[in-house]
């Protein structure tokens, strides 16, 4: 019987540590850091060419599309303003002044080459502030 | 009617503290009247919360824009459909409806539970009434529907464009279902710990509800992936997003839960462990509710910004220390009848499953909150993305794959050579048959090799059971049609799960296909230019804009030939709505979709230029549509396992649980 019960604990054993190994490995080889725009500057060179996230709101009039797909936009925040070249599926609610992420490498040439772009409704969670900042609110916004 | 609402969400927060309070002091003392009152109390709180939904919706679909909620979720130029939906667009309404939904639940589980267990249901009805005083404490007092602006604005915000598709209308409702209904077999296990009635009562009286809230999580999973696929355009269904994972988690959990009630019912085991896995289901479950609805982890906002944050904390804090409190108390009365016999054995197949379903949940759990907590730890926000959560969840998925066939077939206790021999050496020939044809054919890539020979292996578990027990009907004389529907109505617990189990091959097949053998290519084209992928071509004939009354709408349109074979059009679009819901979106991309068993044709229209040419991306998924379809099979298994048993079974059945009642040591 006991020694069922020391299988038992061994394949246990096994089934942890396979599954801690997997997520050690997973984090240590896919970690990205999340940086403002201003920490990213502050990293300049040893950021160069190492896989970043960085979030910041998109700089209104920057956004230059070209036929080929790639994207080109700033991203700013406090102030501090960097160029994203951008090649993959833009999000329907990319346009100036969204929170946009961008996911990718800082090149040598300050432009932040980017994989992935995630854009967020600066109302998606519920500030209300435009609301209460429009009492005349009539809806023909910019369109 | 807004007056209404608000006296209904008042009236039902004060009557779910009294139902509290008067069930657990009838428990306590006896007195049968309280217990009945708390019952006609939870009934009461169902109909207030009832008038409240109908209130809201009333000035939802009537566009009053005195109320906050109203002017932030719809517009004048929403229609009807869209201005009902918008009851869950947004925080306040979503956690309106997340009670309204457990008071429903309650009051079916008050008037199903009649005159049954006089000393269990008193602490299950408290349990369901202090989840729905939290809720209703935040609908009432910090997230009011009903709350007033102080002006009346002329035009409402309106509904964002990408939740106005009919997915977007019904997967939160379901997933809500699920993520509510996990709740009850929660109370149930609560009412056992407080009442100390620690039989299988508690798992026999929840056993249909967990059936349900896991379908309805299945199911919402699955609409959620088909509703990022056809509409966020990027090609895939899941991304490991935190909101996905919200309600991922939940079901990694629940299923261990599903599987592992089942040795507890058989074989009086694992009562300590079920006790912790649907604590840990329902505390997944809030905590899901919890990440959709505040979204603090995909957010750069800082936590303290959302209101509703820091009380959900709390409530889950509380959650987890009264549970786990209750259940080291109880710790002495939650001992095993049995004990493990053989690491082969029906009943390890389900620890093993039970162990990789935890792992996966944990493995989840870590990624979603890594952000979280390498902030606390280190000071630097660190994510991990999708790489993660593949390398984690993809080996645990097939370990799980290869159980799934194992279990039903392994024998209870010890499996003995015969056993082995005589039940896998067909599964296991079809498997290696699988693999070597794969290799034959050029497939190289190990997961998919293993997912396609897991399934095969599976597939194969399933059918021998079908047809043996068809085998043995038809012997009696049955044809073997009838025979099949008997086996099936007769045993629909086993049989109905083994469907739900060829649901989830058909998934796994297809997330496996289209993951490993996707292929897509970009290309900016002129008129009449061609572009081939796979065994593809597609030539660009031009664009084509039009004006209709809701959109400016611009058409790309592709020839499409298979082979050399003319497949017809293909019309990506990108559109501009003029009723713009939230006024957020520069337009709407429309992916052009052309489905079939074997390929998902995936168009993009990424751009366009006033000289004629145009950008697109065609991504080529195989298999895509055996998700869909698997889930279909999954829901139909899932009714055949809930079907109400007939009266035969439910005589057996009441003779089993009255013998339970007096002395739940005898088995049946």
């Amino acid at each position: 019987m006991l020694k069922g019960k020391l299988k038992f604990i061994i394949a246990i054993l096994v089934i942890a540590l396979g599954i801690s190994y997997l997520v050690y490995g997973g984090v240590k080889d896919t970690m990205v850091y999340y940086l403002t725009v201003e920490e990213l500057q502050q990293r300049v060179p040893s950021v160069y060419n190492e896989r970043v996230r960085v979030s910041g709101t998109v700089v209104p009039g920057t956004i230059n599309q070209d036929t080929d797909g790639a994207l080109e936009f700033q991203i700013t925040e406090d102030g501090n303003n960097i160029d994203v070249v951008y090649g993959g599926v833009v999000p329907d609610i990319f346009k100036d002044d969204v929170e946009a992420v961008v996911e990718g490498v800082y090149t040598e040439r300050n432009v932040f080459e980017a994989d992935t772009l995630l854009a967020k409704c600066p109302t998606k969670y519920e500030s209300t502030d435009s609301l209460y900042q429009q009492q005349n609110y009539s809806g023909d916004e910019s369109y | 009617m807004v007056e209404t609402g608000k006296i209904s969400i008042l009236l039902a927060f004060a009557i779910s503290i009294y139902v509290v309070l008067a069930s657990v002091y009838g428990a306590k003392t006896n007195r049968r009247d309280f217990v009945k009152s708390a019952r006609n109390g939870t009934v009461a709180v169902f109909i207030l919360l009832f008038i409240a939904i109908i209130s809201l919706l009333h000035s939802l679909i009537n566009l009053d824009f005195s109320l906050k909620y109203v002017a932030l979720n719809t517009s004048t130029d929403l229609p009807v459909i869209y201005r009902i939906t918008s009851l869950w667009a947004g925080q306040a309404g979503s956690l309106l409806l997340w009670v309204f939904i457990l008071s429903i639940y309650s009051a079916i589980v008050v008037l199903q539970t009649k005159n049954k267990n006089r000393a269990l249901m008193p602490y299950v009805i408290a349990t369901l009434g202090a989840v729905s005083v939290f809720f209703l404490f935040i609908t009432a007092f910090v997230e009011n529907p009903f709350e007033k602006l102080a002006f009346v604005p002329q035009e409402g915000r309106g509904l964002n464009p990408i939740l106005q598709n009919v997915y977007m209308a019904i997967h939160p409702v379901t997933l809500y279902l699920g993520y509510v209904g996990v709740t009850v077999p929660f109370a149930f296990g609560m009412g056992a710990l407080l009442s100390g009635r620690l039989g299988d009562e508690w798992i026999r009286y929840s056993r249909k509800w967990t059936l349900f809230a896991w379908t309805f999580l299945s199911v919402g999973l699955l609409l959620g992936a088909r509703w990022a696929y056809l509409e966020l355009g990027w090609g895939g269904y899941w991304a490991w997003d935190p909101v996905e994972n919200a309600a991922f988690m939940p079901w990694l959990a629940g299923t261990a839960f599903v599987h592992s009630v089942m040795i507890q019912e058989k074989k009086g085991m694992l009562k300590k462990w079920n006790m912790s896995l649907i604590i840990i289901t329902f505390f997944l479950a809030i905590f899901g509710t919890f990440i959709t609805r505040s979204g603090i982890i995909s957010s750069v906002h800082s936590f303290a910004q959302s209101d509703i944050g820091p009380l959900f904390l709390g409530f889950i804090a509380f959650i987890l220390l009264f549970s786990f409190a209750m259940f080291l108390y109880r710790l002495g009365d939650l001992e095993s009848e049995n004990r493990f016999d053989s690491i082969l054995s029906r009943e390890s197949a389900f620890i093993f499953n039970n162990l990789l379903f935890l792992g996966a949940a944990f493995a989840v759990f870590l990624g979603t909150l890594f952000p979280i907590i390498s902030e606390a730890v280190t000071g630097e926000k660190i994510l991990v993305g999708s790489p993660y959560f593949n390398r984690v969840n993809v080996p645990i998925g097939l370990l799980l794959i290869f159980l799934m066939g194992v279990g039903p077939l392994i024998s209870w206790r010890k499996a003995s050579r015969e056993n082995l021999a005589k039940n896998f050496l067909v599964p296991v020939i079809a498997a290696a048959v699988t693999a070597a044809v794969l290799i034959a054919l050029g497939i190289r890539e190990i997961y998919a090799l293993l997912s396609y020979a897991f399934c095969a292996f599976v597939s194969m578990t399933v059918f021998t059971e079908f047809f043996r027990g068809v085998r043995v009907r038809s012997r009696r004389g049955e044809n073997p049609l009838l025979a099949f529907t008997r086996l099936v109505s007769r045993n629909r617990r086993r049989y109905g799960g083994y469907i739900v189990h060829i649901g989830v091959v058909l998934i796994v097949i297809g997330i496996t296909s289209s993951s490993v053998f996707v292929t897509e290519i970009q290309a900016t084209l002129e008129k009449g230019e061609s572009v081939s992928l796979r065994d593809y071509t597609f030539t660009y004939e031009g664009i084509e804009q039009y004006t209709t009354d809701a959109k400016n709408a611009t058409v790309a349109s592709l020839a499409a030939f298979e082979g050399g074979k003319d497949i017809g059009v293909i019309e990506p679009e990108k559109n501009v709505y003029k009723y713009e819901g939230n006024r957020e979106i520069n337009q709407e991309t429309e992916v052009a979709l052309r489905s079939t068993f074997t390929n998902d044709l995936y168009v993009i229209l990424m751009n366009f230029s006033n000289d004629g040419s145009a950008t697109f991306r065609i991504i080529i998924n195989p298999m895509v549509s055996w998700i869909w379809a698997g889930g279909l099979v999954l829901l139909l298994g899932a009714i055949v396992t809930m079907w109400p048993e007939g009266r035969k079974e439910r005589e057996g059945a009441f003779v089993r649980y009255t013998l339970g009642e007096k002395d739940s040591t005898v088995k049946a």
